[in-house]
Parts: structure tokens; sequence; C-alpha cells
């Protein structure tokens, strides 16, 4: 225990060093957010498109689970694939420690960073632009931290494989931007096709979107948003323990 | 008693025995080294000795230990700098040497550690930052921050200068003398020769030669050669009738004896015997790299293929 909480001082720390993915991790949910709302004429009025919810409305969920991705999906993996490419894991496995917990370290201060940048970017919501607080706030944190899980396991799964930093990275954005794009970053969900709808319901993010949106205006989330988030993060993170590579 | 036993261990990879029938022992506070041709298998040895690697056939005992079964017993007893690992650029020294220091049961002061390597004044420092001596001084210190009872040491000096190379010896020495057992791996003989009380030679995954420089160079015959400018003239026929001769030689008004065993006194006493002076008086001993190059002569090119296609 004592061992696994050195670690995650130091990986916090070395987070922290990190300005990149401070920033994109920590701060620009929020500041996203903020930019929307501010420099988008009409962005905060109710719009007839959108069933009288305001875009701002729409998209805070969005962007919120685009934060989570981007943790998951851009910063996470290249940290694990530079500890390979590094001999940092072979290093730590000749310890008594198991590098395992360097892992969990990695989870921790992600989930930590995740739940930071989550709660800047809601508080700038509501005190910047007037909307409401998540109405229903147990279901929205369970709904966000699903969220969390399902993107950390893939990235933990792209991690236990890439065998460098760069290789990690490439394959990080390659399922970040088309995770986006079926979150509805660039198209709202509420106007794609029926299939793309379908498609977009199954994949984790999609169904993150959903259920934070659902919880945050008083609807408590379907059994299929939550139930695609867990079930995506079991497998995953069971086929990254199995295809773990120390070296 | 034996700290450490291997017995017959056999590694393969992708059909390829790496390690062939591999037997040794070292002994209990001696520093132990490991050299050969790259490809040769020492990495793989020592990376067996912690459990790093399964052997396919053999036995390996540390410390009664089985590195396989009890690894996580072995991981306390057992300090290792592995051959191309690094750290995280950003991370700094008293960072990792305290994250470190939590993994033991019996962690050694860091600080002291660090005083007695000359890196105190280092603490601060990130990782980027260090010379690439502190950097494998670093590494020493993460190998015994755990107190262990031996010291796995893979090409700790490869890529220092000479002045960080000798630095590094007297920080191996000062392990040894701490009554640490330190495993030597090393492609330098000079630094083998310096430092091991015992040196096994390997070749192609098997042992080629065992036992002290002296020892190895006897393996090989062990040739001196003495070179000197007598005061008089001598005649060959009588240096020639000394046993231990092997052949006279003359280059200009030198003369070039080659012999073996004790030549060097057996020429210098009937030198004195004859009222001659020797002037230029030079000796010329086999070193341990010629006997390690005559050990490993049929197999460096071999080896040196078999390298490329192993990595």
């Amino acid at each position: 225990m004592a061992a696994t909480l050195a670690i995650t001082r130091v990986e916090g720390r070395l987070f922290a060093r990190d300005p990149i993915a401070l920033f994109f991790g920590l701060v620009f949910p929020g500041l996203l957010l903020v930019m929307l709302g501010q420099f988008f004429p009409g962005f905060t009025d109710p719009s007839p498109d959108l069933g009288g919810a305001s875009y701002l409305e729409v998209y805070a969920p969005i962007v919120l689970a685009l934060g989570v991705a981007t943790l998951g999906l851009v910063t996470l993996p290249p940290i694990l694939g530079g500890y390979r490419q590094l001999g940092i894991l072979r290093r730590l496995r000749t310890t008594p420690v198991h590098p395992w917990r360097l892992l969990s370290a990695q989870l921790i201060v992600h989930l930590t960073v995740a739940v930071v940048a989550g709660a800047i970017a809601v508080v700038a919501a509501v005190v910047l632009f007037g909307i409401a607080l998540p109405e229903l706030p147990l279901w929205f944190a369970l709904s966000y931290l699903l969220a969390a899980a399902s993107m950390f396991s893939i990235g933990l799964l792209i991690g236990s494989v890439a065998r460098t930093s760069v290789s990690a990275q490439a394959i990080g954005m390659g399922i970040y931007f088309p995770m986006l794009f079926l979150a509805g970053t660039w198209v709202p969900r509420t106007i794609m096709s029926d299939t793309l709808r379908t498609v977009s319901d199954f994949t984790p993010l999609g169904a993150a979107v959903q259920a934070l949106e659902d919880s945050w205006f008083g609807v408590t989330p379907s059994a299929g948003t939550l139930g695609v988030m867990a079930i995506w993060t079991l497998v995953v993170s069971l086929l990254a323990v199995r295809m773990f590579r120390w070296q | 008693m034996s700290i450490i036993e291997v017995e017959g261990l056999v590694k393969a990879y992708g059909g390829r025995n790496v390690v062939d029938g591999i037997t040794f022992s070292v002994e209990e506070g001696e520093i132990f080294g490991i050299v050969g041709p790259n490809g040769a298998g020492k990495t793989t040895t020592v990376e067996s000795i912690i459990g790093l690697r399964t052997p396919d056939a053999g036995r390996i005992d540390v410390l009664g230990l089985n590195p396989i079964e009890d690894r996580f017993e072995l991981t306390e007893q057992v300090g290792a700098q592995l051959q191309e690992s690094r750290l995280q650029d950003k991370i700094r020294v008293d960072e990792v040497m305290d994250m470190y220091a939590s993994f033991y049961r019996e962690p050694q002061d860091w600080r002291t550690l660090l005083e007695r390597l000359g890196l105190q004044d280092k603490v601060g420092a990130r990782y980027k930052d260090l010379s690439g001596g502190q950097k494998q001084k670093l590494s020493v210190a993460l190998a015994m921050v755990g107190s262990p009872r031996i010291a796995i040491l893979d090409e700790l000096t490869t890529g220092l200068d000479p002045q960080a190379r000798r630095s590094t010896w007297n920080t191996i020495e000062q392990i040894r003398d701490g009554g640490v057992t330190v495993v030597l791996v090393t492609h330098f003989m000079e630094e083998a020769e310096r430092l091991c009380d015992r040196i096994m030679v390997i070749d192609h995954g098997c042992v080629a030669a065992q036992g002290t420089t002296a020892e190895l160079i006897e393996h090989v015959g062990g040739d001196q050669l003495l070179r000197f400018r007598p005061s008089v003239p001598v005649d060959d026929a009588v240096l020639e009738q000394i046993p231990e001769v092997d052949s006279v030689e003359r280059q200009g008004s030198s003369v070039v004896v080659t012999g073996h065993g004790n030549v060097v006194h057996a020429v210098t006493s009937l030198l004195a015997r004859e009222r001659i002076i020797a002037y230029d008086f030079r000796v010329d001993q086999t070193g341990l790299e010629d006997a390690y190059l005559e050990i490993t002569a049929d197999a460096g090119y071999e080896a040196d293929i078999s390298e490329r296609e192993a990595s």
C-alpha cells in the first residue's frame, strides 16, 4: 500500500510536469465549454432544432465525454508505451513491487484529473451561463465515472501492447477521432441519421453522452447506456490484462 | 557454500539455443565476471538468475531460492541493474530513490547511499539532466537501495567515458567491500581484470573458460615476450639453453626472447651471472584481453551474425 501511494505521488507529479497533458487533460474541457458559450452567438439560447434545449446544454455532456476520451486515449497510452520502451516496466519487475501497481497508480492519477477537469467544466457552465446543476448528481457521477473507466480501459489496452510511446500515440489517435465523431462532437446525436445513432449507442462514448445528458436534466440514465459502458470496461480491461507485455 | 548455482541452463529463442548448457557457481563476497562476444548469452544468463526469463532446461539456485517460483522473495535479496533500462525524463533523483526505497522490507538510507556514490549534489536533479555516468550511478543506487545480498550489474560501464568508467569501478569495489556479492557482465577486459575475482567466458551460449585472470591466461598458454639491448653481445645458444625460453630473435641490436613460466627470472639471472647489463628491458605479458581473444577466436564472426538475427 505504501508503495502504491509512493508511485501514485510520483506519477501525479510527472503528470503535472507535462504541460500538454495538463492543458488537454485538466483545463481543456472547461475552456472549450466557456469558448462555445462565449463566442458562438445564440449558443446559450433555446433552439427549436434541439427540442427547445440550448446548444450549450447539448454540448456540455459531449465536452465532458471528450475530456475523459482525451485522458484515456491521448494521454494514457503514450505514457505506458513509453514505460515499456524505456525498460521502466522491466526494471520494476526486478523489485518486490508488481508493475501492476504502476498501472493502478496511473489510473488513479488519470481518474483524479478527470474528476477535477469535470468539476471545472460543470462549474464553469453553471456559473457563467446559468445552466442548472446536474439534477441527478449521483447518477451523473456514476455515468461520468463509467465513461472514464471505459475510456481508460481502452487506453490501458493500447498501452498494454504498444511497444513505443509513438506507436501508442498513433493507435490512440486512430480510436480517439472516430469515437468523438460517434459521440456527437461535430454532429450532435439528435440530428444524426437513425443508423448512425444506433452505431453511436453501442460505442462507450456515445452511451456516455446519453447517460450524462439524461442525468443532468433529471432523467435516470437507461440500463442500456450504463450497461454499454460497463461491458466495454469489463471486456477491454480483461483483454488488456491478458495481452499485457512487460517488454 | 555457493550463493548462486547454475546447472545446465538452456534458453532457446526461435528454435536456437541462445544459452546452451551453462554451468557455474558464484561464491559469497566475490565479484564474478561474465564476459563474451555480443549475442553470446550473457544477458539471457543473468536475466534468468533474477527470474526475468524462464529457462527451458537446467537448474538455478540463488540463496536457496528458485528464481521463478520464489521470484518475490528473490527480488528482496537481489538488486539488479539492467542493460538499456532508463527512467522517466522528468523524474527527480530524490523522487525515484524515495519511491524505490518504499518497495523493500529493509531499505537503506538512500541519502547515505547517494553520498557514497558521489551523487549527493544531484538529489534535486531531473533524470534527463544527469550525465551518462551519473545515470549509471543512479541505476546502481536503485539496485542497492533494498539492501540486497547480491548485485547483478549488466554492462554498467558501456557507453561511459574513461573517467566515468574508472569512477564506476570504485563504486563496484565499494559494493563488494560492503559484503555484497557482485555479478558483473562486461565488454571490457581491463574492467574484468581489475575487478573480478573470477571470470567466466561465454561463447555461443556455452562456457568457453572459467577461472581467475591468471588461470585464464594460463589456459591459453600465456606466452611472455622479453626485449632488451645487451651491453655486450650474447650468443643465442646461451639463451636457448634456458628451459623456460622457447625462441630467441634479433631485431637490430635488440634481443627478443619468447618464453613461458618464470622466464623473466631465468633470463635476468643468466644475464647477471654473465655480468651483462640489459638496456631498455621490457616484458610483454599475455593479458586477459589476449587470452579472451584467443578463447573466443574462432567464434567472433559467427557470433556477430547470430546477434543480428536475435535482435
